[in-house]
This record gives structure tokens, sequence and C-alpha cells, in this order.
């Protein structure tokens, strides 16, 4: 039964990667093609940079590149990433089930009582990068970086906490459907995968660029999760 | 669950210092009073300190008052001074041709009692040049003294310790 549906889903994937690419200019065909969009100005970069601030209402232009003109390139990273700590996760679940954890030192006072301290300062800052993502430079990715930073301290500094490996799992996975759900929402309004069908708002105003923010947020909250996994995985040998 | 454990009281006062504290940081991050991000930051602030209500539960803070507020940007003031003049004692013995140091290892003891007093007592002694704390074990603190002036416990304590402790006791206790 699983491997009938598996190779359902598998033609499927199949199906619809040759209806994408039968449609994309190959070969002579292609070159041909390429040549007639240069030939007609269509410099992408340009139109970008000149009609960005106007289209997304979203101050900082990388963010309005990264997250909307190429946020399917996005979708393609973060699912990167997710396979990266899926295969880290299944490379160290195997050694980790015979090995006997090893005793650590207890932490001075004065590291374990700075990392309580400091630790839910560390998420606020994280959350405000990822939440300030299309206005100031920084995003969901650096976001989430200092937010998984924020759990290695505590895995360093007050080594017995275990992660909760079961919230970090649903965090995980429902921001990442939330980013695709916001890019089919999209699709079903406007007929475009990631259109910004919200309003954009005004620029500089931190409730602006219609969808960019919300897709940082749910970046944010998978990067920062997912890296925190890895850091877990990676710390459950010495307990 | 451990925390289930902990008072309700103990519980409330970590909860709103860790909000309070928290908002204050996002005001500095954003450094605006626009009614979004004040409203965004304390949506995130209080989403927060629900989560982790019981992290600053073992720091063992104090309750607040106003004289433990102006105690503490007093000390503020007086570990900024202490940092200066040690800045400039050092300073002394690296140009100075003799270079006269004396480095040793001593231990101080504290009579405070909270843990987030004790790092805050331990965190100034090593932001100040020349002394560096190594180690808190029980009321003991461990110290690298780069100009050892007295060996016993008392004398040290004295010249490395109670310079910062005495405002620390009326702040923590």
């Amino acid at each position: 039964m699983r491997k009938q549906i598996s190779l359902l889903l598998l033609l499927i994937v199949a199906a619809g990667f040759a209806l994408c690419l039968a449609g994309a200019p190959f070969g002579a065909e292609g070159a041909r093609e390429s040549r007639r969009l240069v030939k007609d100005n269509v410099n992408y970069g340009r139109r970008y940079v000149s009609k960005g601030l106007d289209e997304n209402r979203c101050a900082n232009i990388v963010t309005s590149v990264v997250l909307n003109y190429r946020g399917f390139d996005t979708l393609g990273e973060v699912t990167i990433l997710f396979i990266a700590a899926l295969g880290l996760g299944a490379v160290l679940y195997g050694r980790r089930a015979g090995a006997s954890p090893d005793e650590a030192q207890r932490p001075s006072l004065i590291l374990s009582t700075g990392c309580r301290l400091l630790f839910p300062l560390i998420m606020l800052v994280g959350i405000y990068i990822f939440i300030h993502g299309h206005l100031s430079p920084g995003g969901g990715f650096q976001g989430g970086a200092v937010i998984a930073s924020g759990f290695l301290l505590i895995c360093l500094g007050c080594r017995k906490k275990k992660l909760n490996s079961v919230a970090l799992g649903a965090a995980e996975s429902l921001s990442g459907l939330a980013f695709v759900l916001l890019a089919l929402i999209g699709l079903a309004v406007g007929g475009s995968f990631l259109l910004n069908f919200l309003p954009t708002g005004k620029v500089y105003a931190l409730f602006s660029g219609g969808i960019i923010p919300l897709i940082y947020i749910a970046i944010g909250v998978k990067v920062g999760s997912e890296l925190s996994g890895i850091i877990d995985n990676l710390s459950g040998e010495v307990r | 669950m451990a925390e289930a454990s902990y008072p309700l009281g103990d519980r409330l006062r970590s909860f709103l210092y860790m909000l309070g504290i928290s908002f204050l940081v996002w005001l500095a991050l954003t450094a605006s009073l626009q009614a979004q991000e004040l409203l965004v930051g304390a949506g995130v602030c209080l989403a927060l300190s629900l989560a982790l209500n019981t992290g600053y539960i073992r720091l063992g803070l104090p309750p607040l008052s106003a004289k433990r507020i102006v105690f503490f940007a007093v000390y503020l003031v007086v570990l900024l001074w202490e940092i200066i003049k040690a800045n400039f004692d050092v300073a002394y013995r690296v140009v100075h041709p003799a270079m006269p140091i004396n480095p040793g290892i001593v231990v101080i003891r504290t009579e405070l009692k909270s843990d987030i007093a004790k790092m805050v007592l331990a965190n100034s002694i090593t932001l100040t040049p020349g002394t560096f704390t190594l180690d808190i074990i029980g009321d003991k603190l461990l110290i690298h003294w780069i100009n050892v002036k007295a060996e016993s416990v008392e004398d040290a304590t004295r010249l490395i310790g109670e310079r910062f402790e005495r405002h620390l006791r009326v702040i923590f206790q």
C-alpha cells in the first residue's frame, strides 16, 4: 500500500516537472529567445531596482527581490536547509541509539546564570531581525540563525536542558506549510505563485510590503527551529 | 513537571521582569515610538514572556522598588568609575619599564545570596581590568589578580569585592 502511494506521488511530481519543463525554451530555440529578450532591453536587475519600491512597497530592495521576484528560489533554499537537517538527523540517529551518554561537567554559576538571563533577550533580537526583514538588513535566515544561537547557548551553558524536539518539529513544519500556503493563495487569487496579494501599505512602515514580512516570519521560525534541531541532534551525545 | 511546583508569586515576578526587560530591549532595538512598532513589540514580548515565564525564577531577582532602581543607576556610575581607574592602573603597569606586576589567584568571600547578585558581582570584577573572576563556588569567588596585594581572604575581599558589594547588597537583598 505504502509503495503504491509513494509511486503515485512520484508520478505526480514527475508529471508536474515534465509539464513545467515542456514550456521552457531549450537549445538553439532557447538561445534565440534569450537574445531576443536582451534586444528588448529586459534587464531584470534594472527592472527590480527601478520598479521594486512601487510594486511591493518594501523599503529593503534586497528583500523585495529575494522574497517576491525570486521567492520561488527562496522556497528551494529553505527546502535545501530542511533536507540537510533531515540528513544530519538520519546520520546521527543510528549513532545515538547504542552510545551511553557521557557525563558533562557542570557549568559555572556565572555561565548558567548569564545564559538564563540572556536567553529570552537573544530570542527577542532574532524575532526583531526577522520581523523587520523588509525594512532593514537581515531577515528570516539571519533571525533564525540568531534564535538557534540562543538554543546553542542553552545547550552549552546550562547543559542539562533538553530541547523539546516535538515542539521544534511542529514549529518547523507549520512555518514551512505557512510559506507554501501564502504562495498558493497568491496562485488562487491572482493566478501566479507567490503573488503579493495583500495591501502593500506605506513604505518604511512596519505593516508594509504585503506578504513579504509574513513570509519572512515563516522563514525565520523555520530556519530557527531547523538549526536548533541540528544543535539538539549534535548535542544529544553528551549529557 | 518541576516547573509547576514554583509558587505563583515567583512565576508572576519572573514573568513581569521578563516582560519589562524584553520590552525595554525592543524599544532600544526599534528606536521608534510608532503605534505599529509598539503594538508588535508588546505582542512579541508578551508571547515570549508567557512561553518562557519560569526562566527567570532561579535567578532570584528581588522585588522591584524605586530605591533599588536608583541604587542600580548609582551602581552603574560606580562601576564605570572603577573601570576607568583600573584601566589607568593596568596601563601604568604595562608601560612601566620594570613592569611591576605580581599575578596570582586569590579567594574572596561574598555575602550575596541570589544567583543574579553573584553573577553581577563576578562580572563587575571581570570587567574591571586587572581582576578576573574564574569561578564561583558557594559563597567564594576565585579571582585572578594582576597585582596581588593581599593573600588572606578577608583582605582580598576588602580590596576587590567590597567596593561593589556594598552597593549590590542594597540592590539585591
